[in-house]
């Protein structure tokens, strides 16, 4: 086990090691320099314009040679500094990131796990009982195809523009603040709902057609057969099935996990929620060095962390790896 | 054993989905912004909603900053004059009276009984602190001590600024009412990093002298909350009082979000762009004027042309482009009138007195696709190889590439009306859509062809204008004037000719003003196209008397340098429904 756990810590770390690299290297492919447009912005008076400029990137850093700048990075980074903000002169990134991580988090999170729990108990139960599959199948098709901003934008429009049953943007109403009071947390469940559905529907489609799959094809596994012919109840066969293609859905979820942050990112964008997302088009629009690569780390490092955890998940429910590991 | 695996993997799931959610809640609770004095919900009949100024979070609190938060200057850090762009009037504020002593010092008199929030009166040390921060590296409001202020004194209520030889009369003008006045008992605390390029943003010292307090909200909330405050020195001595108790401020997401709130009076004063916002006007939803252009003019969006390139250092080729193209299409289709074709010498309606309108009947270009067509045959462009654009004098081929950020939808659509109506007279424009920074980089660094720029406000002056078009020299980089590199020694030189006459000296500045436009119509270095509006759209379904051309004037913006401007008397003004 901790021979498993060494290795896979290993390649943790390589991933992580080229990840921020290329993390670190790809912002600075972006045509435009990020102070003029900065300064651009500021509409300064020309004299001070000049003085600015000089300034600005020289408190980046950014007139050092790309070597250092790298160094420095890495030095930053061990220290926990992300680095000041370019967009939002003044912030440090990581003030910026803890500011819009909640959000995000509290999309994200439960939008992958009920969409993962509920598609497989749904695709499970489709799986050769007629009726079920030929509804589940054709929606989870269309849900699973459907683009994240195109699905937000039709929830939006008809939920909250037509019928105004949920708010049309923003996490909470305009007249709250952030506390901890019900009337907040009415609130903030109210403006939660729509990007979390949205999510939740697209992820749904693709978990449920996946688990059909992969329980049609256990059922007819030899096991399955073998079982059946000892006349094992048809439930007892089918927790078998259901407990053999988990296994395939769960590597599926690592893999998912970095398109379904990609989705939320899109999600937050059309309902103004105040995440990750939001802050990453910003970002990208000033030319945000620090910013960009300091989300592009969270994101990295949350990708990680959590096929980190799909791995170790995989050996609590796969007696076969554990036991494998075990050496016995 | 299989089922207990089973809802052990299920529980795992839903522990993991509860300490997210807790811990986003209390991350949200207790990081983003809950302030201090932030209590339950702001009731909607004590609250102004505003929308359209802030784009990224609320992280700079700072006022001397430029891209400060809304309201920062103007609700909480006041001025010591503001500037009336409507009536073209200075308006005494913090100080109760400024004038020229002589030739080159500049006396303020400073306001009694006026209070910072924190109780502490305000002095004329503050003022003088304040424009001495200015000395600071990279300052914002630094010009003013590299081009003649030298010292600044104080005696009794009066602060007296001390210029070298002539001072930049224009400039200064504009000093005085865009400098805000910080405390310095406050101020002293921070370094010249922090003045220059930091935040200011420990919300307890958040001390200013207007009418509203900080409430809640920093960082990435998306709300800014200000509370009205007692004792604002203007309520006793003009009789203004705030008939709001909250104005909370709108993060924008996008203009459509903000179109949709805007739509169901989840916002009261929108400072966005609305495209088709003519076809809601009436009813609840108001403008400044109730037709077109319905909107007040902030800035002059201008056709730049780069002046170092073929063949658009020939001013017959500029002219003749100048009149190739159809702005009143632009003006009709693309913005459905919430704009208005801008004056050929670029500048604002509201310094129409400067304007010499004998000059610009005279002088100025009109759209006429013949006469861009009989000029660029004149002086040598002509369509040799029979594809219907025009070559260059040495039978070169032209395509001009005309670029604007991408995603600025009103203005990419008005470049494609350009090409269009170019191509009518022969000239070939291929538009294309960089995004923001990578134009920021072609437009300073002179690679460039073409580009549309807006980026000079509404002041007190047209100087700014000028220099906007002038400045000399050209440096590698020009980053905030002169993008088109237009080298004229003279014109410069009668710019600063310029900043060195008061405003007051009305003749001689008219002479002035007219001998500059006179090189603006003649020589277009940069082509005026349209006024872009202060975009501001009112629902009045819980305030009213916003600003109107019929009613109470004022500049109904929350944009920074509004609000400071008679942005102030707009909000004293409202009343509730």
């Amino acid at each position: 086990m901790s021979r498993y756990l060494a290795r896979k810590i290993v390649i943790y770390l390589l991933t992580f090691f080229v990840a921020v690299t290329i993390d670190w290297a790809i912002p600075r492919l972006m045509p435009g320099d990020p102070v003029s447009g900065l300064i651009s912005r500021l509409q300064t008076d020309p004299t001070a314009a000049q003085e600015m400029h000089g300034y600005f990137t020289e408190s980046f850093g950014l007139d050092q040679p790309l070597w250092k700048q790298y160094l420095n990075f890495w030095l930053g980074l061990a220290h926990g500094d992300l680095g000041p903000s370019i967009a939002y002169v003044g912030s440090s990134v990581s003030e910026l990131i803890w500011a819009a991580l909640p959000y995000t988090l509290a999309l994200l999170v439960p939008a992958i796990l009920l969409s993962y729990i509920a598609g497989n108990r749904i695709g499970a139960m489709a799986a050769r009982r007629k009726v079920l599959d030929n509804t589940v199948l054709p929606v989870s098709y269309v849900l699973t195809a459907t683009p994240y901003m195109w699905l937000a934008l039709v929830l939006a429009y008809v939920l909250a523009f037509r019928w105004q049953i949920f708010p049309v943007s923003g996490a909470y109403d305009f007249s709250l603040q952030p506390e901890w009071t019900w009337e907040f947390a009415r609130s903030f469940l109210s403006h939660w709902f729509l990007p979390f559905l949205t999510l939740f529907l697209v992820s749904f489609g693709g978990w449920a057609i996946g688990m059909r799959n992969l329980i049609i094809y256990e059922l007819e596994a030899d096991y399955a057969n073998y079982l059946q012919a000892l006349g094992a109840p048809n439930k007892l066969v089918r927790k078998y099935a259901y407990r053999n293609a988990v296994l395939p859905q769960m590597s599926g979820l690592a893999l998912a996990l970095g398109v379904v942050v990609g989705g939320a990112l899109v999600t937050e964008i059309v309902f103004g929620y105040p995440g990750i997302g939001s802050l990453i088009i910003t970002a990208i629009q000033n030319r945000d060095y620090f910013l960009l690569q300091g989300i592009f780390l969270f994101i990295i490092v949350g990708v990680l962390i959590a096929n980190f955890i799909v791995d170790i998940a995989y050996v609590i429910v796969d007696p076969r790896t554990r036991t494998g590991l075990l050496g016995s | 054993m299989a089922s207990r695996k089973k809802r052990r993997v299920g529980s795992l799931a839903v522990g993991a989905l509860v300490v997210t959610v807790g811990a986003a809640a209390a991350l949200l609770a207790g990081g983003a912004g809950a302030g201090p004095q932030s209590t339950a919900a702001v009731p909607r009949g004590d609250t102004l909603y505003t929308s359209g100024k802030q784009w990224g979070p609320y992280t700079n609190f700072n006022p001397l900053k430029p891209d400060y938060n809304t309201g920062v200057v103007g609700l909480v850090y006041e001025t010591l004059f503001r500037y009336d762009p409507l009536k073209d009037r200075f308006l005494p504020w913090l100080a109760s009276g400024g004038k020229w002593v002589g030739r080159n010092k500049y006396v303020v008199t400073m306001r009694l009984g006026v209070k910072w929030s924190d109780g502490k009166s305000l002095t004329p040390a503050d003022v003088k602190f304040t424009f001495e921060t200015q000395k600071y590296k990279g300052a914002q409001y630094g010009t003013m001590w590299k081009t003649g202020l030298q010292r600044i004194t104080l005696s009794g209520r009066t602060v007296t600024f001390h210029f070298k030889g002539t001072p930049n009369y224009q400039e200064w003008d504009s000093n005085r009412y865009t400098v805000p006045i910080v405390a310095r008992h406050i101020f002293k605390g921070y370094s010249a990093k922090e003045i220059v390029s930091g935040n200011a943003s420990n919300t307890k010292k958040i001390v200013g002298t207007g009418p509203f307090r900080y409430g809640g909200g920093a960082g990435g909330s998306q709300t800014l909350q200000w509370v009205r405050r007692d004792g604002w020195w203007a309520t006793k001595t003009y009789g203004m009082t705030m008939p709001m108790r909250y104005i909370v401020d709108i993060h924008n997401t996008s203009n459509t979000a903000s179109l949709q709130n805007f739509l169901q009076s989840k916002i009261d004063l929108s400072n966005n762009f609305f495209p088709g916002i003519d076809k809601h006007v009436g009813g609840k939803i108001r403008t400044y004027y109730s037709k077109a252009p319905y909107m007040l003019a902030a800035n002059t969006a201008w056709l730049v042309p780069n002046t170092t390139k073929k063949p658009l250092n020939d001013v017959a080729f500029r002219r003749a482009l100048a009149e190739s193209i159809n702005i009143n299409r632009i003006v009709t289709a693309d913005y459905q009138h919430i704009v208005s074709k801008a004056n050929p010498t670029g500048l604002l309606p509201t310094w129409s007195k400067w304007i010499d309108q004998a000059q610009v009947k005279k002088l100025g270009f009109s759209y006429s696709i013949s006469r861009a067509k009989a000029r660029l045959s004149s002086n040598g462009y002509r369509d040799r190889n029979g594809d219907g654009f025009v070559e260059d004098k040495d039978g070169s081929s032209i395509n001009l590439r005309l670029i604007v950020p991408k995603g600025w939808s009103d203005w990419e659509t008005a470049i494609q009306i350009i090409a269009d109506s170019a191509k009518d007279a022969g000239i070939k424009i291929t538009p294309a859509y960089p995004d923001f920074n990578g134009l920021v980089e072609e437009r300073n660094t002179g690679k460039f062809e073409l580009a549309i720029n807006n980026e000079k406000q509404i002041g007190n002056t047209p100087y700014t204008y000028y220099d906007y078009l002038f400045r000399l020299p050209i440096l590698e980089q020009q980053t905030v004037s002169n993008f088109q590199r237009f080298t004229s020694a003279r014109s410069w030189a009668l710019t600063q000719q310029l900043n060195k006459i008061q405003s007051s000296s009305v003749k001689k500045a008219k002479k002035v003003h007219s001998q500059i436009q006179k090189v603006i119509l003649q020589q277009l270095p940069a082509i005026p196209l349209w006024y872009n509006g202060m975009w501001a759209q009112y629902n009045t379904s819980v305030w009213t008397n916003f600003p109107s051309s019929t009613g109470n004037q004022a500049t109904p913006s929350t944009w920074n340098g509004y609000i400071n401007m008679t942005g102030i008397d707009a909000l004293a003004k409202l009343k509730k429904k």
